[in-house]
């Protein structure tokens, strides 16, 4: 047994809750068990930069002391929650005056900013590894060609150590390889969704994640994965942003561990894009296995 | 002769080098929304090096942005240009030359939210956007779908030290009134 910290983010209570059902029902299936952080608070995503760069790093230390305390790696399956906090903590640690700065704001939490971060492609491959995933993997996903999708932040550490190749990231390819499907090759991978301008800006998104589906179906892909809740989000919202564009339907990629190790994934019915079609496409067990 | 003062400024905030800048554009090439922006990126850059002050902080570009960070990867100088476009939203609200305030004004709004629950309530905050800007329409076909699929959520997430938090994130906001 695995025990990991656990920064879920306020998408993974809200929009995207199901993501965090589905996540700690995979991460259980194989030994690690998910300590949600204490009375977490938001990261601040990228408004707080805005504003200034006192209150972006103090809403990071706060968490990253809470994670500190704790002396374990800290999982945050967002992408923006990871990299903000990736980013704080090599800035606490690396910057002396940020580091006195910070703690005086959070005291009586301290922080020394040598937290290990980790999002969710890391955690599979880290901890469980291919060799276990593939083993595990009893239905055939043969017919789920998956265009992976990692999001524009999550490579995009500046400052801190890219936890993939920048340009072309390759964790989630080898994990859906290993689970069975059969991921497209295709130049959208690292593209910015949209954001947070689906709110300020619905045009913008609509012309970006719009463009991301059409991409996806034309490298041949018949779903999208993705580990960002806002990417899914606002991907799995582009039939009501953008009329014409390819309807896809957009999985976390725990959702996919679901269908190779159950056949069935259990929150299904909170996707926008419909992922029936996915879901009968599925083998039973015993089929052959890739 | 370029006033050095505001490449200075940009460059000791942002932290980012900006004077080896030597305009490949390797940053406009890759900016996923370039085509809307007003003064495309390389070309921000060399304002700021030219000392053009009021036209980089008034510029829409830095609101346009995304902060997707294609520009900061990929630099062969390794300029941070995300990072200087947050520099100058800053800056640009500080000397009040900002355009395009949308952002911004969501932007204040998300913070504030967080500096009262700790957590981000999205539909207040997004309500209070709308009403802001008088737009109550405009997202109602998508908002019922979500709703739908029980994809919002309809109560704050309060966190127990959400008090002090809210106070050290004022006192962090300075003159921004959060």
């Amino acid at each position: 047994m695995t025990t990991l910290s656990y920064y879920p983010g306020c998408s993974l209570k809200t929009s995207s809750s199901f993501y965090e059902h589905s996540l700690r029902k995979i991460l259980s299936f194989y030994g690690i068990e998910l300590k949600e952080l204490d009375d977490w608070s938001c990261c601040g995503a990228s408004a707080a930069p805005t504003i200034n760069d006192k209150i972006t790093d103090v809403l990071g230390a706060r968490n990253i002391a809470i994670a500190e305390r704790e002396g374990l790696h800290l999982v945050a399956p967002c992408s923006a929650c990871y990299a903000r906090t990736k980013v704080a903590a090599s800035r606490i640690q690396q910057d002396r005056e940020t580091r006195e700065m910070v703690n005086r704001a959070i005291s009586p939490l301290v922080c020394t900013g040598s937290l290990e971060v980790r999002n969710v492609i890391e955690v599979f491959l880290e901890y469980i590894g291919t060799e276990r995933i593939s083993d595990s993997a009893v239905y055939d996903l043969g017919t789920v060609r998956a265009a992976a999708y990692y999001g524009c932040v999550l490579t995009r550490t500046t400052g801190a150590p890219p936890s993939d190749d920048i340009e072309d990231p390759v964790g989630m390819d080898i994990i859906l390889r290993c689970l069975g499907a059969d991921p497209v090759a295709w130049q959208h991978k690292t593209e910015c969704c949209g954001a947070g301008a689906t709110i300020t800006n619905k045009k913008m998104t609509a012309s970006l994640s719009g463009h991301i589906m059409d991409m996806a179906a034309a490298a041949g892909a018949n779903a999208v994965v993705t580990t960002c809740p806002l990417c899914q989000l606002n991907l799995d919202l582009t039939p009501h942003l953008k009329k014409d564009s390819a309807k896809l339907p957009v999985f976390f990629l725990t959702e996919i561990f679901e269908l190779a190790l159950f056949g069935a994934i259990e929150w299904g019915k909170r996707h926008l894009i419909p992922v029936d079609d996915i879901l009968k496409s599925i083998g039973t067990p015993g089929d052959d296995v890739a | 002769m370029p006033q050095f003062s505001f490449l200075n400024e940009i460059e000791t905030v942002s932290k980012a080098g900006i004077s080896s800048c030597y305009q490949c554009c390797r940053c406009t090439n890759g900016c996923p929304v370039a085509q809307d922006m007003d003064i495309v990126p390389h070309r921000l850059i060399r304002y700021i090096i030219d000392g053009e002050r009021e036209k980089a902080l008034s510029s829409g570009t830095i609101w346009t942005c995304l902060n997707c960070a294609t520009c900061s990867v990929r630099c062969p100088n390794g300029i941070d240009v995300a990072r200087v476009f947050e520099t100058l939203r800053v800056l640009s609200v500080e000397a009040h030359l900002a355009t395009a305030m949308d952002t911004r004004l969501f932007d204040e709004i998300f913070i504030e939210n967080i500096s009262k629950h700790g957590r981000l309530y999205e539909m207040e905050a997004v309500m209070r956007y709308r009403l802001h800007k008088k737009e109550f329409f405009g997202d109602a076909d998508m908002g019922l779908a979500m709703m739908r699929k029980g994809r919002i959520g309809l109560t704050p997430h309060n966190i127990r030290d959400r008090k002090k938090l809210g106070k050290v994130m004022r006192e962090m906001a300075g003159k921004v009134k959060i």
